[in-house]
């Protein structure tokens, strides 16, 4: 990342995106007490590249970086599936998602926030920083392309008829 | 087998409306075509969404619908069917800027010699625009305007800040129902092909309605691999090549347009070789290829301030609305020639920025909805000189779909380039910072865009291709007529003077057929 975009991705960072973890302490030790699956595999399709464990492990991460909030999150927006599908047509992300998983199985997600802080600066170094920016770049794609993201949590308006445009008056 | 008056090869903006005009004029046109006849009104996504498909990527066609399949096999329309239809005049400084700023070569043709066919292309097709008065982009024969949108005024007012002004983009897109067709009813990507025609199509607009004279055959699936020149130096036809069957085909013609767009119709030119002319036809001169000139764009993506968290609206249709005029002409600078920009022309099917917003959980998800609104790419496109490292050539190594050699592009930039793409991405984020607004991104490489040059216009037969009127030096009865004729660039998109240079042969071409010269 080049110091241009890092200062410019800094400047949005001050307006608010910072990496705030979604959930309070408590609540995120509770899910980690479960296995992995549980709660999760009920709303995900078969995978069809990863096995069900680690699709499941995965579609959670997913739901840490865009949760359900007023509008629903990655997991209801089929991101997990998006994940799996553009990794099985894909080497490279093939060998990151082995790596990230791998990390996955041996840290607390709780550490996710910092991983995300750290790859935020432009670390690039560790496999599993490497695969977080993968990680985090799918789960966006899929999410914000999914009709809840785009539609529903965005408002996306367009694709419809106006019979003449209006002009911008309040700038 | 049937001889026609002439064989155009390619039908997009070029050879389009030039099949129109001469059938129009009574001369027996054969259009050929390497592509499909395409449905404009059902076979492009127009409406699609993301969502629809599993790799989030919108396909150009419907299911089971042919057409802009390979760049030798677009279809009937060819890249008119989804350009975003920006249409300019050029200027007497575009034409001339050799003379003016140094570099690069004057056109044998000014404004005043185009200028009527420019009026002749705006009354026909419809171009909407503002009278903005400008002695750099003439004013010509215009519907109103497409209104400004939120993003437009905010960069309008930072440009102000800086002494600059921003106009109305002016479009081949109608903005008042005419020619029994509709107005634009901004229902979103005109680039994913428009299925009402109320953007210009040289298939819809030019050539179906020219059926009627009798005179128009259209010859689609035919990849024209050679233009055939006789013992007498006088081209008699073209071979092709059939998209589907593969089998030989031949069209004769008393003379020969080349019209498939700059690389493409430079590539079919080198592939021409014969006794008369071994490295390619008409290039005595070996000045075939040389001088590619493709404009430059830079871009710049950023949030606008004052669109933060606004609420949004349905702003996506039409795409561009505004336009920033090349400036630099008028101040002091270290480089020839300019740059002018286009903005805001993305759609909002595309997010693609989300994933650089830092952070995760629900404040990366507000904050992605934030900047949802307030999203602009700013696109300045630069003019490039000619320098001998940037040509186009046959790559014999990479075989196409039909065993043709590819159409390569080396492109190579020079100090001048260099500095006006320094200066255009400065520029721009300059503007979008007065106009308030945090850069997410500014593009590090130029990035080519409207192919231009390589069978030059020219009055001298050892420097240039095709003379004043777009026959070549070599051959009496062939022609070129699209982006490749062009000695210099200019900044602004070309399409507009592709046409108006194309209704100009038409004339010439009719004019000589009823002498009998043909």
């Amino acid at each position: 990342m080049s110091d241009q975009r890092r200062t410019s991705l800094k400047i949005i960072g001050t307006i608010g995106a910072t990496c705030a973890f979604p959930f309070a302490a408590d609540e995120l030790y509770a899910q980690q007490e479960h296995t992995h699956t549980e709660g999760v595999t009920a709303q995900l399709p078969e995978p069809k590249y990863f096995s069900k464990e680690d699709f499941a492990l995965l579609a959670k991460v997913a739901e840490l970086i865009i949760p359900t909030t007023d509008t629903p999150g990655a997991i209801a927006a089929g991101v997990p599936a998006y994940i799996d599908f553009v990794v099985s047509r894909s080497a490279p992300q093939k060998k990151l998602f082995k790596d990230g998983l791998a990390w996955l199985k041996k840290n607390d997600l709780a550490q996710l926030t910092e991983l995300c802080a750290a790859v935020d600066k432009g670390a690039s170094k560790t496999p599993e920083q490497k695969w977080f920016k993968a990680m985090k770049s799918l789960t966006a794609d899929g999410y914000w392309t999914s009709k809840i993201g785009m539609a529903q949590t965005l408002g996306y308006k367009g694709a419809s008829i106006l019979a003449e445009f209006p002009e911008c008056r309040e700038h | 087998m049937k001889t026609y008056d002439v064989v155009i090869v390619g039908s997009g903006a070029a050879g389009g409306t030039l099949a129109a005009h001469l059938a129009r004029a009574g001369v027996a046109v054969a259009v050929v075509e390497g592509g499909p006849k395409i449905n404009t009104r059902s076979d492009f996504n127009t409406h699609a969404m993301p969502w629809e498909f599993a790799n989030r990527q919108i396909p150009r066609m419907k299911p089971g619908k042919e057409g802009m399949g390979s760049e030798r096999a677009r279809g009937l329309g060819g890249k008119s069917l989804t350009w975003n239809a920006v249409a300019w005049r050029q200027s007497h400084r575009d034409f001339k800027g050799k003379s003016i700023d140094g570099g690069g070569e004057d056109w044998p043709i000014d404004y005043p010699d185009l200028a009527p066919y420019y009026d002749i292309i705006e009354r026909e097709v419809g171009v909407c625009g503002n009278y903005d008065g400008l002695p750099d982009l003439p004013d010509g024969v215009f519907l109103p305007p497409v209104p400004y949108k939120c993003s437009d005024k905010l960069i309008d007012k930072g440009a102000r800040k800086l002494g600059l002004k921003t106009i109305h983009v002016r479009k081949a897109t109608l903005s008042r129902a005419k020619f029994g067709r509709p107005a634009c009813h901004f229902c979103g990507n005109c680039m994913a092909g428009c299925d009402v025609v109320a953007k210009y199509n040289s298939y819809d607009v030019h050539m179906v309605p020219a059926l009627k004279t009798g005179k128009l055959e259209m010859i689609p699936n035919a990849v024209v691999r050679e233009v055939v020149v006789n013992g007498d130096n006088k081209v008699t036809g073209v071979k092709y090549i059939n998209r589907e069957t593969k089998a030989e085909g031949e069209v004769h013609g008393k003379a020969v347009v080349i019209s498939c767009a700059c690389a493409q119709s430079v590539a079919l030119m080198q592939m021409s070789k014969s006794r008369l002319y071994p490295n390619g036809i008409a290039n005595s001169s070996g000045h075939l290829g040389k001088h590619f000139i493709p404009h430059f764009t830079g871009g710049v993506e950023a949030f606008l301030h004052g669109l933060k968290g606004a609420p949004l609206k349905d702003d996506e249709g039409f795409l561009d609305h505004a336009y920033l005029p090349s400036f630099m002409h008028e101040r002091k600078r270290d480089y020839a020639r300019s740059f002018g920009a286009q903005f805001g022309y993305q759609n909002r099917r595309g997010v693609g920025w989300a994933r650089e917003i830092p952070g995760m959980g629900a404040g990366y998800k507000q904050a992605v909805k934030a900047n949802y609104p307030a999203f602009v790419i700013f696109s300045p496109y630069g003019e490039m000189i000619p320098n001998p490292k940037s040509y186009l050539d046959l790559d014999e190594a990479k075989k196409d779909e039909f065993g043709l050699p590819s159409a390569r592009r080396q492109v190579s930039w020079s100090d001048n380039d260099k500095k006006i793409f320094a200066d255009m991405q400065n520029w721009s984020t300059e503007i979008l910072k007065a106009a308030g607004a945090d850069i997410l991104q500014v593009y590090k490489e130029p990035r080519t865009n409207h192919e231009l040059g390589g069978a030059r216009m020219g009055s001298d037969p050892k420097t240039s291709i095709v003379n004043a009127n777009c026959q070549t030096h070599d051959i009496k009865n062939l022609f070129v007529v699209d982006g490749s004729v062009f000695p210099s660039a200019s900044e602004k998109n070309p399409t507009h003077t592709i046409m108006a240079l194309a209704a100009r042969l038409a004339v010439h071409i009719a004019d000589r057929g009823k002498k009998g010269e043909l």
